[in-house]
């Protein structure tokens, strides 16, 4: 198993509300994917891939543009709508991490929901740790 | 007070780490700003301007999605320094926020970053709305 599928696996497990988790090349070419048996993809294939090649453009942008301003390195991209959010996380030189997480409003909150919180501190840390110990 | 300047007033109270917050309008022209005193932009203005820019672009381009994921909300960067927000608003204008991200001290894991508090920025985008 290459280790972007073992993150695909590990994420899908993390999260149930992970509805669809992909690796795409810089160019945003679908490599790995994963999606949550059961459950229809919100985004037609067709979007998801349109969505990828913008993503990974605005990526290479955003690379060069950590060293040149000075603002650390590029962690992650949120867009997040009212029934999902989408989330793109470089792995490394080449590859970009999509996934689309439920953003369903939680519907005992007392004030009015935006949708959920999406844990991009244990994202990241799964992300760290696959590239870290493969 | 004309409502964008109310918002971005109501922002800069509301958050001591939010940096820098503006409205722009739909050709990316800045129509309102706001710089938190006595702290300098990381990221220069020219810069911002491209950024709010390909933000319009991209929440122009994400409309037809709305039939399939509802209304765009937000938008947010993650760098290990600063997190820089997008919100579209009436009329096709943004609001941009930068938000200091430096990781928190008295974290027991790895911190990524500080959580930027959405539900309560959306909630003010929404009151002046209203």
């Amino acid at each position: 198993m290459s280790r972007y599928e073992k993150l695909l696996n590990m994420l899908m497990d993390f999260d149930t509300s992970i509805e669809f988790a992909a690796i795409s090349n810089t160019t945003g070419e679908i490599l790995w994917n994963s999606s949550r048996s059961n459950l229809e993809s919100k985004v037609p294939l067709s979007e998801t891939k349109i969505i990828l090649k913008r993503e990974s453009g605005d990526w290479v942008d955003r690379c060069k543009s950590e060293d040149r301003l000075g603002l650390g390195r590029s962690l992650y991209h949120i867009t997040s709508f009212e029934k999902i959010k989408q989330v793109t996380i470089p792995v490394d030189a080449f590859h970009l991490l999509y996934i689309v997480v439920n953003n369903e409003p939680m519907t005992k909150s007392k004030t009015k929901s935006y949708g959920r919180l999406v844990e991009m501190g244990k994202i990241m840390s799964i992300v760290d740790f696959v590239n870290t110990f493969e | 007070m004309e409502k964008y300047e109310k918002l971005l007033n109501m922002l800069m109270d509301f958050n001591d780490s939010i940096r820098f917050a503006a409205v722009c309008n739909p050709n990316g022209d800045i129509v309102w700003s706001s710089q938190r005193e006595g702290m300098k932009n990381i990221v220069p203005l020219d810069e911002t301007k491209q950024t709010m820019m390909r933000a319009i672009e991209a929440w122009t381009q994400s409309i037809h999605l709305k039939s399939h994921v509802g209304s765009g909300l937000y938008s947010v960067t993650s760098y290990e320094k600063i997190k820089r927000i997008t919100v579209p608003l009436d009329d096709g204008n943004i609001l941009f926020i930068s938000v200091n991200n430096s990781p928190m001290k008295n974290s027991k894991t790895k911190s990524y970053g500080q959580i930027a508090d959405m539900g309560k920025i959306l909630s003010i985008v929404d009151f002046v709305k209203s």
